[in-house]
């Protein structure tokens, strides 16, 4: 069974929030991961975009998909993990820790109500 | 996030489709054995087992299964089955013996490519040809057709219900495979082929593959034997650490030594002089669309498949437009990430005189120019594994 932590927001297409402050750090769920398999490939976006909840953030890569990952709220990208560039399978191995994608600046902190909690993400796999 | 596949051939039907995907008789099998299935040219087969990059590497290194049954089985036979087979493909099938096969191709009169196939010479007029994928119907009334046409005595017929096709591929191939047979495998030529008691069981056997490591494939009816033999074969290799292996390695593995995937490959209609098979034409003789090959030679003007490695980070895929200088020059027909040089690499049509080696192109990822290098077939050289454990 895939991984749901508890402490972390969820969206419907498979990414993960974590709010610390005002940034939110985003990632890909244990269960997206395990459907993309071997990940092969990331490109991050530039740091300081700014980016609309819903946009397209980036692109992760399996040998045999192009999956787009999408922003979960609003705001600047102040961080992208670039130690993905060289290692993108970390996000194979740890998708809520050493493979984290980005870290967001949030503009409105409302937009995070609507982000799904452990067990709403639960249903849904 | 959204799931995109990268099709892998001819049309990608999603599972929930309306069109009845076919199935192997090994599926339950498959299911057992926990893999991911995807669907290949209208069948449901199995993508991965464990993971691609750890599939690919175990048939580079040690040795690998494959079922494949989603390839076709025609039997070409009658007086003049040799014919025939000169007469639709680019092969003199005069010269490929009994107990031996060949890797060709069946052209239309424009010399465009119907399909690539390998076909075995069993024995005195009895053939069995190997098309791709969904082939076997377009084949098999090609051929038929064509033996009316030209009042040739011989027929096609389609038995690709009637087998399972098991591929045994990587450097211990040959050692598991042995400890199944009578047949002394040392002796079983590169692309010899025979009847063989394999398991018990009497399959046709053949030193053919498509990975680009020593192997050998067996045509196995009726299909329900094969289920033992697919499971004695992964006891027999065991102490290699052997895997059963899906289409994802498939792919990336033919693709690592340029072999030809008939959907990406032969999409809109190309001539063999055009996809790199200009060694495998034999102009010795007649066949269906030599004199559109031989206009074609004459002109010179035609795209030729050439073969990219990526100097950026980036993984081409079918469909991605290559550059020189901001022109367009060509298009990739297959593309991905190579486990074993870990580099994007492709196969694109690129425009004459662009395929000199070392010529550096851009291919076109999501808008962005990705840097690349012409280089020569194939992109995984034969001592690969030497120099990859030095």
């Amino acid at each position: 069974m895939a991984e749901v932590r508890d402490d972390l927001k969820y969206t419907e297409t498979h990414e993960w929030v974590k709010i610390r402050e005002n940034i939110a750090v985003v990632g890909i769920t244990d269960h997206a991961q395990s459907e993309l398999t071997d990940i092969v490939y990331v490109e991050l976006p530039e740091e300081g975009k700014e980016v609309k909840k819903g946009d397209e953030l980036c692109t992760v890569e399996s040998v045999k998909s192009v999956s787009e990952i999408y922003a979960p709220v609003s705001g600047k990208i102040v961080k992208v993990n670039k130690e993905l560039e060289d290692t993108p399978e970390v996000i194979n191995k740890s998708p809520y820790d050493d493979g984290w994608l980005v870290e967001i600046e949030v503009k409105d902190k409302n937009e995070l109500d609507s982000l799904l909690d452990a067990e709403g993400y639960k249903k849904i796999i | 996030m959204k799931f995109r596949n990268v099709k892998l051939h001819l049309l990608v039907i999603p599972l929930w489709g309306f069109i009845m995907l076919k199935r192997s008789p090994l599926y339950p099998l498959h299911k057992k054995l926990g893999a991911k299935f995807t669907e290949f040219a209208g069948f449901e087969m199995p993508l991965q087992f464990t993971s691609i990059k750890e599939e690919h590497l175990t048939v580079r290194e040690t040795v690998g299964l494959f079922d494949v049954s989603h390839m076709s089985n025609v039997w070409v036979t009658g007086r003049e089955a040799e014919k025939l087979l000169s007469l639709t493909t680019i092969e003199d099938a005069s010269r490929i013996k009994e107990e031996r096969s060949q890797y060709t191709a069946i052209l239309r009169e424009d010399g465009t490519i119907i399909d690539d196939v390998i076909f075995l010479h069993i024995d005195k007029d009895r053939y069995m040809v190997i098309p791709n994928a969904g082939m076997d119907e377009t084949v098999t009334s090609w051929l038929n057709e064509k033996a009316e046409e030209y009042n040739i005595d011989a027929e096609a017929t389609n038995v690709s219900k009637d087998f399972v096709i098991l591929a045994i591929q990587g450097p211990k191939s040959r050692d598991t495979l042995q400890k199944l047979t009578d047949v002394d495998l040392n002796t079983v030529g590169f692309f010899a082929c025979r009847y063989a008691n394999v398991s018990g069981e009497k399959c046709i056997l053949s030193h053919t593959g498509y990975t680009g490591e020593l192997g050998f494939e067996l045509q196995v009816t009726p299909t329900d034997v094969a289920k033992h033999i697919f499971m004695d074969i992964l006891e027999a290799g065991k102490e290699y650490n052997i895997k059963p292996i899906g289409l994802g390695a498939r792919d990336t593995l033919r693709l690592e030594k340029c072999f030809l995937l008939a959907g990406n490959e032969f999409e809109g209609g190309h001539t063999p002089l055009e996809a790199m098979l200009s060694w495998a034409i034999n102009w010795d003789h007649d066949f269906i669309g030599k004199e559109a090959l031989i206009k074609q030679k004459e002109e010179g003007d035609y795209p030729r498949l050439t073969c990219l490695e990526c100097i950026d980070k980036g993984i081409p895929r079918h469909g991605c437009e290559v550059e020189k200088n901001g022109e367009k020059i060509g298009v990739v027909s297959s593309g991905t990430m190579s486990p074993c040089l870990n580099k994007g690499i492709a196969m694109a049509y690129l425009n004459p005189g662009f395929q000199k080696e070392g010529l550096e192109v851009d291919i076109i990822i999501r808008g962005k120019p990705v840097k690349a290098k012409v280089v020569k077939p194939p992109f995984v050289k034969q001592d690969w594994l030497k120099t990859h454990k030095s």
